[in-house]
């Protein structure tokens, strides 16, 4: 469809996709591994990277604790988003809703979503439904924001013109008014997925039994700098993971297919 | 295509009128009142193909939102088969000035977009769209969304999509003022090509004369704000004749450039202290 792609050669593609962005972690994980070898500290102080990178195998509880953090983020995110995207759209449509909630995002969005952890611990108590809180409150504020700025901003041509067509305001709304304020959903499920990760640690760390959080907070006790690194990386990881294959594949579906946006990574 | 207006064997009763139109708003930058049309009044019969001329900021896109229906005149009314216009409809078809097609559609379903929400069956969405690809020269982009296309291409896209769906009257605002210069020429004559074959009634806004002269039965030569229609001008050659070849040569048709353009070019002159 362009002539660059195909004027690239499809190894050189491969290269620049996989292998490049590959090289960081490879020399930050050569450093660990020199400054182990070379100053030689205690365990319980900077573990090896081969130590690390065992631990979540000789670890028991490991895979539990990913998947209660993962099935937490998961629940809070969808919740999130789809309130987000709903309620977002409803109050983008009305110029005075829009403009009377704009303030009330802004300060959510700049109050730490880690501030509410005390508050939704007394409220929901520790566990599973105080976590899913804070992430639907650290996604919320932006997938709603960005919806409702993006509504507002689809042309009024675009909608005039549907209506033209004989379409309802019902059709408007479906046809023209989400698929047109896509670029700033998607940008806001992006980040709100990216904060809630964030959000769901935050929160484990202080209130609940199981998930990465907790892992990592109970391990300080007994000074495993392994598994506390590996649990580490292992957030990283999935942030990182969800973030290319599950966001970024929907944007080249999405609104880079229509011409939209520049092509992100 | 041609669809017989109403039952009635007698003379054609307009298809779009406009009684004492005139419409001022409060410009939202400046908080003055513009006044944008004045009294104006015209007729327009089925299958007629009129044009309206006039120097910026005449009121020549008020006049056309009046009839797709997007506002609503301060004083005076306008009809569709004597129907007051209150809001927008399927039976007024728009092309605009910015593309309103849109990005996130393939050519083929922007086109078959205004069948899809009339509830035409599949089959037949189909037959019409491609019939009306081959029509505007747009077979073998129906995969393709509007990025992917020229500036040109975008425009036959909106052309395409108002028509497929045969709507009574196409109003056409400035739709060639953003492409090109020889694909200007281009896409005027498959125009004129395409309105004779369908004896489409057509509304046309332009502020080229010689647009308005080419592809009009009749123009209408506003004059500046508040536009008022200063004459209405018959174009001599019938449609079915026209090019832009002959354009160039053809004594009767030069003199009606000449007179529109008189007509026009005086008001332009005139210092209103607007600028369009």
């Amino acid at each position: 469809m362009t002539t660059i792609s195909a004027a690239s050669p499809p190894i050189g593609r491969t290269v620049k996709k996989w292998l490049l962005p590959a090289v960081p972690f490879a020399i930050l994980v050569a450093l660990w591994g020199l400054a182990v070898l070379l100053f030689d500290p205690p365990v319980g102080v900077l573990p090896s990277p081969a130590l690390v990178f065992e631990a979540p195998f000789n670890s028991d509880p490991y895979l539990a604790n990913v998947g209660a953090s993962v099935q937490r983020l998961i629940l809070g995110f969808l919740v999130a988003a789809s309130t987000g995207v709903v309620v977002g759209v409803a109050a983008g449509l009305s110029k005075p809703i829009a403009e009377f909630l704009g303030p009330l995002t802004t300060f959510m969005n700049a109050l730490s979503g880690i501030a509410w952890i005390p508050l939704a611990v007394a409220w929901f108590g520790p566990g599973t439904g105080m976590v899913v809180f804070i992430v639907w409150n650290a996604a919320f504020f932006l997938v709603f924001g960005n919806t409702m700025l993006g509504v507002r901003l689809v042309p009024d041509v675009l909608q005039n013109g549907l209506l033209t067509l004989g379409a309802s305001r019902m059709d408007v709304i479906r046809q023209v008014i989400v698929p047109g304020a896509m670029p700033y959903i998607m940008s806001g499920l992006r980040s709100g997925l990216g904060f809630g990760w964030r959000a769901v640690i935050a929160a484990e760390l202080v209130g609940a039994s199981l998930g990465l959080g907790a892992w990592i907070f109970e391990q300080q006790e007994f000074s495993r700098m392994d598994n506390i690194m590996a649990g580490a990386l292992t957030i990283g990881v999935i942030g990182m993971v969800m973030d290319r294959w599950l966001l970024a594949p929907l944007e080249r579906r999405t609104i880079e297919r229509w011409g939209m946006v520049g092509s992100a990574s | 295509m041609t669809v017989p207006t109403g039952g009635a064997a007698q003379a054609a009763p307009p298809t779009i009128s406009v009684e004492g139109l005139s419409h001022s708003f409060t410009d939202p930058q400046t908080r003055k009142t513009v006044h944008a049309l004045d009294d104006v009044n015209l007729e327009i019969l089925p299958g007629d193909f009129v044009t309206v001329v006039g120097p910026s900021g005449c009121g020549k896109t008020t006049l056309l939102n009046i009839l797709a229906g997007f506002i609503r005149p301060s004083a005076g009314k306008a009809f569709v088969n004597g129907r007051a216009i209150e809001r927008p409809g399927a039976d007024r078809g728009v092309v605009f000035q910015e593309l309103a097609i849109l990005p996130w559609r393939t050519v083929y379903r922007n086109i078959a977009h205004g069948l899809e929400i009339q509830g035409v069956a599949k089959p037949e969405i189909d037959e019409r769209v491609n019939r009306m690809t081959s029509l505007v020269g747009l077979e073998g982009f129906e995969g393709h969304y509007p990025h992917q296309l020229s500036g040109g291409m975008r425009q036959r896209v909106a052309v395409a999509r108002t028509w497929v769906s045969d709507p009574e009257i196409i109003l056409m605002d400035e739709p060639f003022a953003a492409v090109d210069a020889m694909t200007r020429l281009t896409l005027q004559e498959e125009l004129n090509d395409l309105t004779v074959r369908t004896g489409k009634t057509v509304f046309f806004i332009t502020h080229s004369v010689e647009e308005a002269v080419f592809l009009g039965d009749r123009v209408m030569a506003l004059s500046a704000r508040p536009g008022r229609i200063k004459e209405e001008v018959h174009v001599p050659v019938p449609r079915a004749e026209r090019s832009w070849e002959r354009m160039s040569h053809d004594e009767a048709l030069q003199d009606t450039v000449e007179h529109v353009l008189s007509l026009v070019r005086g008001e332009a002159v005139e210092p209103t202290g607007q600028d369009g």
